[in-house]
């Protein structure tokens, strides 16, 4: 058993990058690691930051938390959505058992978090924050002292297209004021457990991917952005390291993200290739060819004569129109599992622009989680392993797009994110695979819990 | 004979301690044991929670600022 721990949180750092590339010019994380024990950390399907924190934090799967990604339908309805928040988390969290227990937790920007709720010590919310005018503390003086200490506070930054060098002074300025910010509470309350997550990572690496990875399709030698994904990792390092000063001997200190992050290969326009195929009826097919791209929203959908949509992002989620489910659905329930093994079979076959094999997975929610409450698609794609995003959007000359839709981004996430942990006393390194289901049950173990779940503790 | 509605019960276990406080604070109250303080004291828990369950999260004006940052960072189409 320790005293406290302390949890790093780097939305979607990458094994490679962490462990490997950089390691040597991150002179305090490497310090860490060397007496830590640490590997890739295989993260939930879907590798999406929401429901991953979640899943951490719960040790439950995405289906057990009805949380497939930022945005869900409402029963019943084609476009209605709404988008996941902290009140939608009903499983208990690592925050909750320690509270239980009569143990402190200070929290800051683990997702989702906004609205704050009420935990046994402090939080300050996360990036689905909509701005700093909100209440977004738990309690909610506490964001009194926060803007005295750094003023306006920053939950997360705006890609814009054409004005990158202000995105890297935002993040930098967002960075340093959360680092601040953790120190301030860390060293002014009191705490037994203590996870904070920084989501600038993740926003680094989708903007400026493209300028870094020379295997990137996009990638220009000798561009003045090159050393923007290593400087921000040099920060991080920097940050913590001040961080790390202020913690004792008896906490244990760990290193977790989410997923993990690989160069993008482009966007597949899945709902016009579901057009293509006679799944998805539109009433108004003109517009395909107008040389714009428009959202489902915008669509006039022939309901009673569609089969099937999906949405985009970093995997794609798609619903079949089920008679009973859907408002207009056709899919007679009889018919469901002919159908969506006849889809599945089909999106399975799409090939890469140039005609080779894809390594697409197509996953049925009921087969990969005990159980799949709320909002749980038909079907869950990772497009050739995630390497070719999902683009919603119709309208474009062709299904292969080598920019994503909806805004510049290089970056799509990858499978294995990364896991470390430093117990007091711990001597030297050692190297293990892990799951993000494992987390819960060895932060727990940490503080004598034991709590039956999916994943086994890694101590 | 008239019947009684018939009413389940089953055991829930809390800390002694906890039990020792309680019983404490309803001496002297209209609660003739912990049992039935502790289902009154959960019963407005459950009823407050979903009452904040069922609140609207974000006003329309701060659901479309979150959306429109999704958006941009590309989780939304």
């Amino acid at each position: 058993m320790v005293e406290r721990v302390f949890v790093i949180g780097l939305d979607s750092a990458p094994p490679e990058l962490l462990f490997n590339e950089f390691k040597n010019e991150l002179p305090n994380i490497k310090k860490l690691l060397e007496r830590s024990i640490y590997g890739p950390m295989k993260s939930c399907i879907p590798a999406i930051t929401i429901p991953a924190w979640m899943v951490m934090a719960t040790g439950k799967t995405p289906g057990e938390l009805g949380l497939y990604g930022f945005r869900h339908r409402y029963n019943g309805s084609y476009n209605e959505m709404w988008i996941a928040n902290s009140k939608k988390v009903t499983e208990p969290t690592i925050w909750d058992y320690l509270g239980m227990d009569g143990r402190k937790s200070i929290l800051v920007g683990v997702p989702p978090s906004y609205p704050p709720r009420k935990i046994n010590g402090w939080l300050v919310s996360c990036f689905i924050t909509p701005d700093s005018s909100t209440e977004y503390t738990y309690p909610s003086e506490l964001k009194q002292n926060i803007e005295s200490l750094v003023g306006d506070y920053l939950f997360d930054v705006v890609f814009r297209k054409n004005d990158r060098d202000s995105l890297i002074e935002e993040l930098e300025d967002m960075t340093k004021k959360r680092f601040e910010v953790i120190r301030y509470l860390m060293s002014e309350k009191e705490w037994d457990y203590f996870h904070f997550v920084e989501i600038g990572l993740d926003r680094v690496h989708h903007a400026f991917w493209k300028y870094f990875d020379e295997e990137h399709h996009l990638y220009e030698k000798d561009n003045s952005y090159k050393n923007v994904i290593r400087d921000y990792y040099k920060l991080l390092d920097e940050e913590i390291g001040m961080t790390l000063d202020f913690l004792d001997e008896e906490t244990a200190i760990a290193l977790v993200s989410d997923h993990g992050v690989k160069r993008m290969k482009g966007a597949f326009a899945v709902n016009q290739w579901l057009i293509e195929e006679d799944y998805l009826k539109i009433n108004n097919p003109e517009v395909l060819n107008r040389g714009k791209q428009i959202g489902l929203a915008d669509l006039d959908i022939n309901w009673k004569k569609t089969i099937a949509w999906a949405w985009g992002g970093y995997y794609s989620r798609i619903f079949l129109n089920v008679e009973g489910r859907e408002p207009e659905g056709v899919i007679k329930p009889r018919d469901y599992e002919a159908v969506r093994d006849e889809i599945a079979d089909v999106i399975k076959s799409i090939k890469s622009p140039e005609g080779k094999k894809w390594n697409t997975e197509v996953f049925y929610p009921e087969n990969i989680y005990p159980v799949a409450i709320g909002d749980r698609p038909d079907m869950m794609v990772y497009f050739d392993n995630l390497y070719w995003r999902a683009a919603g959007t119709v309208g474009h000359p062709f299904n292969y797009l080598p920019e994503n839709d909806t805004g510049p981004d290089d970056a799509v996430h990858s499978e294995y994110g990364v896991f470390s942990l430093y117990i007091p006393e711990m001597e030297g390194e050692k190297v293990l695979e892990s799951t993000i289901y494992d987390f819960a049950p060895t932060i727990l173990k940490l503080f004598d819990i034991e709590v039956p779940m999916k994943g086994r503790s890694l101590i | 004979m008239s019947e009684k509605p018939e009413r389940k019960y089953t055991t829930v276990s809390i800390p002694v301690q906890l039990y020792e406080k309680i019983k404490e604070r309803i001496e002297g109250t209209g609660f003739t044991s912990v049992s039935d303080y502790v289902t009154y004291v959960l019963r407005e828990v459950l009823a407050s929670l979903e009452e904040e369950e069922k609140e609207e999260v974000f006003s329309k004006e701060e659901e479309e600022k979150v959306k429109e940052r999704l958006r941009a960072l590309g989780y939304l189409d």
